[in-house]
């Protein structure tokens, strides 16, 4: 098995070291990681058309769900107003509208 | 994508809708695939795929990829794979697997088999990949546009393509020999059995492929719709797969009759039982160990069971008689398999048992006891009168036969009690049907009850000799077994009592053994049951310290130094004992009239003074005294013998005779006699008074036996007879200081055939008397009563002693009837009614 890290690569050029098991959570991402795909090789994810601003958002969230996967009562992650649409697209497109279990 | 339509995006959204046309990303999505089916996915970036179909989605054409998706794999199946499958299906393998020509060797076949499995497997292995990869790159489809339109997902339609497309396919015009069409599911199905069959045949097969194959068929299903319970395998394999392990087994069931070995049925069985097990875990799917185990159950267990276990000299007759421990276990778990009564087996031990029973109730009529204990009465066959010894060599074998007859039906006990142990697995519906079968045939023994008796009597005797108390114990709790079968217990109760007597009178066994023994019979039958021994144990109890005071009591008197008899007295009650023992028996019958026996004067001295004392204390008894239940110690002096110098005859000898108390009546008249002088067999019986059969009993103890051979008889014959004359033995010499004379009425022995019909009779007579008092207690509660009720009342009521004849209670009912305890009821004559 790969390294337990993972980097994501926005369009832009930002590049993001996440723990794989936290960004595993995404349907998306866990497709990309378990198939005989050129990013399952690399272990590095290209997202062309997300830019580092997004990128960066989407990947907090992987570490706060990670982080507070087993506990309750845990306060909102902060999310810009400005950022409330894209995201919502970009939260779409990772597969992470859905309860996971 | 609702987020940006009719507001002004506070930013650029980030997808570049315009730029994703339908058609160059189709084209990218389909290169790729041709990419993923040829293994080269490696180049591919997941993301760009992913995004392809996104954008097609996002644009609402989900239902166009959709489509062309399903189109692209079909024409992959047609163009790519089918033709590599056509390729494996050949002729010989059409052959073999379907019209199961004859002529290729197993080896051949199994290679052609197992080839054109690895060829399907691989295919369906690289198209179940493949799927996961695209059902992966197309998840943004099935996450709107099939959850949407409630389509099956991608993926099953995919995976689907397979069953439709290759398992499906009708491989037309290569049939040889065969009418219809076949698929090549057909094909695998009829493959895979062969190899199956294979296997039971005892070829090594690859089992791994034939697992793949299975996961493959579990991992199909009938329609794209997935439901649970339609999956290929248990509606297309399965179904085949019991057909085919149906007839296998039906064939070799067959084979295995023919050859008639039921052992080697069993541990045949028995391991296709672990086999099946074993391929559903390996080889197949543990969904189908349930159902094949069914099949071995009624193709090779239930089909042919009586034929195996009736067959001679290996069925289970067999089985059982030698004791086959391994071959019975096996044969337990196969029964219990198909029949939770064990119908077969049980009926089988049922009948083994009563056979087995009335053997033994044979044998002993037929074996010869004489051997053994012919050195109680050697054959001197030259008196005239050969009856007597006859008759008590002939009493004597029977106690044998009893106690052998006992033995063996303990033996037969343990034999099935260790195999219901070891092989039955302390089965409860077995243990029943053998414990009636064992008490069926008891019961069908008239002598059981007299037997069983005899049985303990012999064995409480012999209890003080030197066995250790564990093995009294076991004998003990075996006799107890016994009692449990026995259905008339009063009569066992009649028989008991007698043997009881005799050894306590005669001090023949222990008395902590007698109580520990009644106190079991106590807890099998109930109080009222032993309610008559415990009376006999008071009494010794009661007499022991009678004796004791009385003793005292003559100390207290004074007379020291007179010489005395000592006494030592049983007072019993004569309820509690047995008639023959109180001397109310048959022989008082013969004689008409019960006659006291003429004591000498010092003993009837002894008696008043002891009667006088025990009326102190208990005004309005009546003693009588039973000389024939009763021993005396004699010392005797035995003059020097005249004209001896040496040799012990030279000297006084003094003994301690012990006799009974006849024969101390007997010998006392000889105290009197000048020296020389003979008293005759009749002058002795009129001195006396001894009843003719016990006086001839006693003089044979005392002149027969040379151990205790005190009188002399003239003729020396081994018979007593009326006309026989005995004088004193002067000479008698015996190395032993305390001689006890040979007792031979005390042996307990088996009844005469006469004497047992007077116990019968007598056991009828307190039946009636016993169903009486039931009747009457039934109809003072029930005051009105129909035949039939009262009929069963009684039988239930009396059920724990003994099985009433119907036709006894019949005559009660009517001998009540005339004696008016009990009226017929009016208009009813079936029924009856009592009168207080």
């Amino acid at each position: 098995m790969a390294s337990k890290y993972i980097t994501l690569i926005s369009g832009d050029g930002y590049e993001f070291v996440v723990l794989r098991e936290a960004a595993m959570i995404s349907p998306t991402i866990t497709g990309m990681l378990r198939n005989q795909f050129a990013e399952a090789k690399t272990g590095r994810c290209l997202f062309p058309e997300i830019n580092g601003v997004i990128l960066g958002k989407v990947v907090e969230y992987f570490n706060y769900y990670h982080k507070n996967r087993d506990k309750e009562d845990v306060l909102d992650m902060e999310i810009p107003v400005d950022l409330c649409l894209v995201l919502i697209e970009v939260a779409d497109f990772f597969g992470l509208d859905e309860q996971q279990s | 994508m609702m987020a940006s339509r009719g507001r002004r995006p506070i930013r650029k959204p980030i997808m570049n809708k315009e730029a994703g046309e339908f058609e160059p990303c189709w084209e990218m999505l389909r290169n790729s695939m041709t990419d993923i089916h040829n293994k080269n996915a490696s180049t591919l970036s997941f993301e760009q795929l992913y995004r392809a179909s996104y954008k097609i989605v996002v644009k609402k054409k989900g239902g166009q990829l959709y489509e062309n998706v399903k189109t692209f794999e079909e024409e992959w199946f047609q163009n790519h794979i089918l033709p590599q499958i056509s390729e494996l299906i050949t002729n010989n393998l059409v052959s073999v697997a379907l019209v199961q020509q004859p002529g290729s060797s197993a080896h051949e076949r199994r290679q052609t088999a197992e080839k054109f499995l690895r060829g399907v497997k691989s295919s369906w292995e690289d198209h179940n990949m493949s799927m996961n990869m695209i059902a992966d790159i197309l998840m943004y489809l099935d996450r709107t546009y099939t959850l949407e339109t409630k389509r099956p997902s991608i993926f099953a339609t995919t995976i689907g393509l397979f069953r439709d497309n290759i398992l499906r396919n009708t491989v037309g015009g290569m049939a040889q020999g065969l009418t219809d069409t076949f698929t090549i599911f057909d094909l695998v199905c009829a493959v895979m059995l062969d190899l199956i069959n294979m296997e039971r045949d005892g070829d090594t097969v690859d089992r791994n492929l034939l697992r793949k194959i299975t996961s493959m068929l579990e991992d199909l299903y009938e329609t794209d719709e997935e439901f649970d319970n339609q999956r290929l395998y248990i509606t297309s394999f399965e179904p085949r797969f019991l057909v085919a392990s149906e007839a296998f087994y039906r064939n070799e069931c067959e084979k295995l009759v023919r050859e008639a070995d039921t052992s080697s049925w069993l541990r045949h069985t028995q391991r296709r039982l672990a086999e099946e097990q074993d391929r559903c875990e390996t080889t197949l799917s543990p969904l189908s160990a349930e159902k094949i185990a069914d099949v071995i159950d009624a193709e090779l267990i239930k089909a042919k069971l009586d034929e195996f276990l009736k067959m001679d000299g290996v069925g289970l007759k067999s089985m059982i008689d030698n004791d086959r421990v391994e071959d019975l276990s096996i044969l337990y778990q196969l029964i219990t398999r198909i029949d939770k009564t064990k119908a077969a087996l049980k009926t089988t031990l049922q009948r083994r048992v009563m056979e087995l029973g009335l053997a033994i109730e044979k044998n002993v009529k037929e074996t010869d006891f004489s051997v053994p204990v012919s050195g109680a009465a050697d054959g001197d066959d030259d008196g005239q009168d050969k009856s007597k010894p006859q008759s008590l060599t002939a009493a004597a074998q029977q106690t044998a036969a009893a106690i052998k007859w006992v033995d063996d039906v303990l033996q037969l006990k343990d034999k099935f009690d260790r195999l219901w142990e070891v092989c039955f697995q302390r089965d409860l519906v077995l243990q029943s049907a053998v414990t009636r079968s064992f008490s069926e045939f008891i019961n069908i023994f008239p002598r059981s009850s007299e037997y069983v008796s005899l049985f303990i009597d012999d064995n409480l005797k012999q209890g003080s000799k030197g066995r250790s108390e564990a093995e009294i114990e076991t004998v003990l709790d075996k006799a107890i077994v016994l009692l449990r079968y026995l259905g008339d217990r009063d009569m066992f109760e009649r028989y008991y009592q007698k043997h009881l007597a005799r050894r306590l009178l005669h001090n023949k066994s222990e008395i902590d053994t007698e109580k520990e023994m009644v106190r079991r019979m106590r807890t099998e039958m109930g109080n009222s049951f032993t309610a008559k021994f415990e009376g006999m144990f008071k009494d010794m109890e009661l007499s022991k310290d009678l004796a004791e005071n009385y003793r005292e009591h003559i100390r207290e008197l004074g007379d020291v130094g007179v010489k005395k008899t000592d006494l030592g007295i049983n007072v019993l009650t004569s309820n509690n004992w047995p008639p023959e023992v109180m001397g109310r028996g048959g022989a008082v019958q013969e004689s008409g009239a019960r006659a006291d026996c003429i004591y000498p004067p010092a003993i009837k001295r002894l008696q008043e003074s002891f009667f006088k004392f025990y009326l102190k204390n208990r005004s309005g008894r009546i003693l009588t005294w039973v000389g024939s239940a009763g021993s005396a110690d004699i010392k005797c002096v035995f003059p020097k013998v005249q004209g001896k110098d040496s040799g012990p005859l030279s000297k006084e000898r003094r003994y301690e005779l012990n006799v009974p108390t006849y024969g101390m009546i007997v010998l006392m008249l000889f105290n009197d006699l000048p020296e020389g002088e003979t008293l005759g067999f009749e002058e002795i019986q009129a001195k006396t008074n001894i009843p003719a059969t016990d006086l001839t009993r006693t003089l044979a103890s005392l002149s027969i036996a040379p151990k205790a051979r005190v009188l002399l008889k003239d003729p020396q014959t081994k018979n007593i007879k009326a006309t026989d004359r005995f004088c004193f033995n002067a000479g008698f010499l015996s190395k032993a200081i305390r001689i006890k004379a040979p007792t031979i009425t005390n042996t307990s022995r088996v009844e005469g055939d006469e004497e047992r019909k007077e116990t019968e009779r007598k056991n009828n007579q307190t039946r009636a008397h016993v169903v009486d008092a039931a009747i009457v207690r039934i109809m003072k509660q029930r005051k009105e009563l129909s035949h039939t009720a009262l009929t069963s009342e009684v039988i239930s009521q009396l059920s724990a002693r003994f099985k009433p004849d119907i036709s006894l209670i019949k005559k009660r009912i009517e001998d009540l009837l005339t004696r008016e305890y009990l009226e017929r009821s009016d208009g009813d004559s079936a029924s009856y009614r009592y009168l207080a």
